[in-house]
């Protein structure tokens, strides 16, 4: 489902993986251990497509499609989802717009319609329930002033709906 | 992989929507300014003799003056003699429904998206259309006529309520105020009029729909809305102009007067052409406004979101001059490519217990200047005056500036005023967040802005926020480093 072969990525012309082999099928749950500094975030980085890291060599394929071309944001469509180890603040937007936009950018992706207020509010209570979560997190800028775990659950929440 | 710089340059290369030019007759003065220009403008809207001698008073206190320069404002020298001063779509008689309107009118109306006759029924919203310095249509003026609301072209006023007029014209905004003030004064062509009776709450939003058409003619309207004794009124004022390619000036002015207990509230888009990406053609938009709390615990609120014109050059202020009066500011300024805005607001502080809150978000992309001007005045008579100043800079870039220039005058020691400052970039960060999220650069970036502007944003009326949202992101197509 995901194929690494020979990986090579660098930042600011510093190599930081210099050849990484993977290959996870699909079901399968990976762990990726090793002392700090060792390439996990760049690694994640890479995958996901940030700008700072370039690749120098080798291949990188989710479902058979090659994600080097890819932009951030199409690697996204395809199902790719990194979960922020510090997730970012945006004052001013509502967590609820933003799950609202991202849902939606992913649905035309598929070729699906967007998804009205209403619709989408009752998709998105549902999975908060999950995670016992209560409605003022809709309202709230995204991330702004939350807690260590309200960050990370709100991630978590962003994973199950996307 | 593209670039994130790029993209947000191409971004900020999308086409101005609104550049189309509709042939209509023009009945139109040739270039020049004298003093039989005057005479011949007034003789062409057949006003009344005080009219004359103000407009004349104005045109000899303006030959003396020099343009000001003090602004943080770079452009070529506007030869005054070479502008048109008048110029009004030719008819008969003035129409009296949307069937006697000139249909290459209603066309222009429908490609800026508002259907008058839709407008009518399902907005509710009367909208006085100004198309090249004359008012063609004015809806919804029966129902407004039966509480006694006065909403009128200017003309229309002068005709029909010349002592209303003549009572307050200049008396917030006189001749003598400055250069383009009296330029206006002299020569202006045409405009709104708003008068709200004692007690009486407007039902629905003014609007009226600035539209600057024939070639190379200024555009000088005037505004003027009372308000009387505990009436309410929300206007609203929305601009596009045809794109051409040489400068166009507009000079307009806009006086407000909030007696006893009585509130204005003013919302503005301004879309006006901004001038290609290399700084070419474009608005020079130098308007004054300014209102007056004459009267206790009166209120005026005024929110704008500045995108278009190449020049910008504005400061909506108030007069705090009756006791717990209120004056509100809330500007949303976006400049782009080589686009100039110096904006931002006088509140001049009279009245015992008078408040002021002002907002001001600047965004500044491509090689943009974006500078916040504002004064807060208090008398030495304001006893208890408050103020709460905000102003927060967004920079796109690293080829655009952001100048704030806030100027605080107290002479009473009971007075209050805080101010806030601050400016940041877009992130690089937040952009990937989003992007991994799945939103693309464009879209993150209209986000991202619109989060910025929400103190704003939210303080204009519903129908106003849903086009003022997409025009920040529209304005962006180009704009992030």
């Amino acid at each position: 489902m995901l194929e690494i072969k020979k990986l090579h990525a660098s930042i600011e012309d510093k190599a930081i993986l210099k050849g990484v082999n993977l290959s996870i099928k699909a079901g399968e749950v990976h762990a990726i251990m090793g002392p700090n500094g060792s390439g996990k975030s760049t690694l994640a980085n890479v995958l996901a497509g940030h700008k700072d890291y370039r690749v120098t060599e080798g291949t990188m394929h989710y479902q058979n499609t090659d994600l080097i071309p890819l932009s951030p944001d199409e690697r996204a469509h395809l199902g790719l989802f990194l979960s922020f180890q510090y997730p970012v603040e945006i004052p001013g937007v509502s967590n609820l717009y933003l799950l609202k936009s991202a849902l939606n950018a992913k649905r035309k992706h598929l070729g699906l319609e967007e998804i009205d207020a209403i619709d989408f509010l009752s998709i998105v209570r549902e999975k908060m329930k999950l995670l016992q979560m209560d409605d003022s997190y809709l309202y709230r800028d995204v991330n702004s002033g939350f807690s260590g775990g309200e960050k990370k659950r709100n991630e978590i929440l962003q994973l199950l709906l996307l | 992989m593209t670039k994130p710089n790029e993209t947000l340059e191409n971004l900020l290369e999308q086409d101005y929507e609104h550049g189309f030019v509709t042939e209509i007759e023009s009945d139109t003065l040739p270039p020049g300014l004298n003093e039989d220009t005057i005479r011949a403008i007034s003789a062409k809207k057949n006003e009344p003799e005080f009219m004359l001698a103000w407009r004349l008073k104005a045109y000899e206190y303006w030959r003396h003056l020099n343009e000001p320069h003090w602004a943080h404002l770079q452009y070529t020298p506007i030869d005054y003699q070479a502008i048109s001063y008048y110029s009004a779509p030719k008819k008969q008689e003035g129409p009296k429904d949307l069937s006697e309107v000139d249909p290459k009118l209603i066309e222009t109306y429908n490609k800026l998206g508002i259907p008058l006759k839709e407008q009518e029924w399902l907005a509710g919203v009367a909208v006085d259309a100004v198309f090249d310095s004359i008012s063609v249509a004015t809806t919804f003026k029966d129902k407004l006529s039966e509480l006694g609301i006065i909403f009128c072209s200017f003309s229309d006023a002068v005709q029909n309520h010349p002592k209303l007029v003549q009572q307050y014209l200049g008396s917030v905004v006189p001749h003598t105020d400055n250069f383009f003030a009296a330029l206006n004064a002299a020569v202006f062509s045409d405009g709104s009029f708003v008068y709200i009776p004692p007690g009486v709450r407007c039902p629905m939003e003014l609007s009226t729909y600035f539209r600057i058409n024939a070639r190379s003619t200024g555009q000088f309207e005037r505004t003027l809305i009372i308000a009387d004794k505990d009436a309410y009124v929300s206007y609203l004022e929305g601009c596009t102009a045809p794109q051409r390619d040489e400068n166009q000036l507009h000079a307009a002015v806009v006086e407000l007067v909030a007696l006893e207990n009585a509130q204005i509230k003013y919302s503005t888009v301004q879309n006006w052409y901004p001038g290609d990406e290399n700084g070419v053609g474009g608005i020079y938009n130098f308007v004054t406004k300014r209102g007056e709390c004459r009267g206790d615990h009166s209120k005026i609120s005024w929110t704008q979101v500045e995108t278009g014109s190449a020049i910008t050059w504005k400061y909506p202020s108030v007069i705090l001059k009756g006791d717990h009066s209120v004056g509100e500011f809330y500007s949303v300024a976006l400049t782009n490519h080589h686009q100039q805005a110096d904006t931002g607001t006088k509140m001049v502080h009279i009245g015992k217990q008078s408040k002021s809150t002002i907002i001001a978000k600047g965004i500044s992309a491509g090689q943009a200047q974006n500078t916040y001007r504002g004064l807060v005045k208090v008398l030495a008579q304001a006893e208890g005056a408050r103020n709460y100043t905000q102003c927060d800079s967004l920079l796109m870039g690293t080829h655009c500036g952001a100048h704030t220039f806030p100027y605080i005058e107290s002479k009473n020691n009971s007075a209050r005023i805080e101010h806030e400052a601050s400016t940041s970039k877009i992130s690089e960060d937040q952009l990937f967040y989003l992007a991994q999220r799945g939103i693309d650069t464009e879209n993150a970036v209209s986000m991202i802005v619109n989060g910025f502007c929400k103190e704003v944003m939210k303080t204009l009326p519903m129908e106003f926020a849903v086009e003022a949202r997409k025009l920040l992101g529209l304005s962006l197509e180009g704009s992030i480093g």
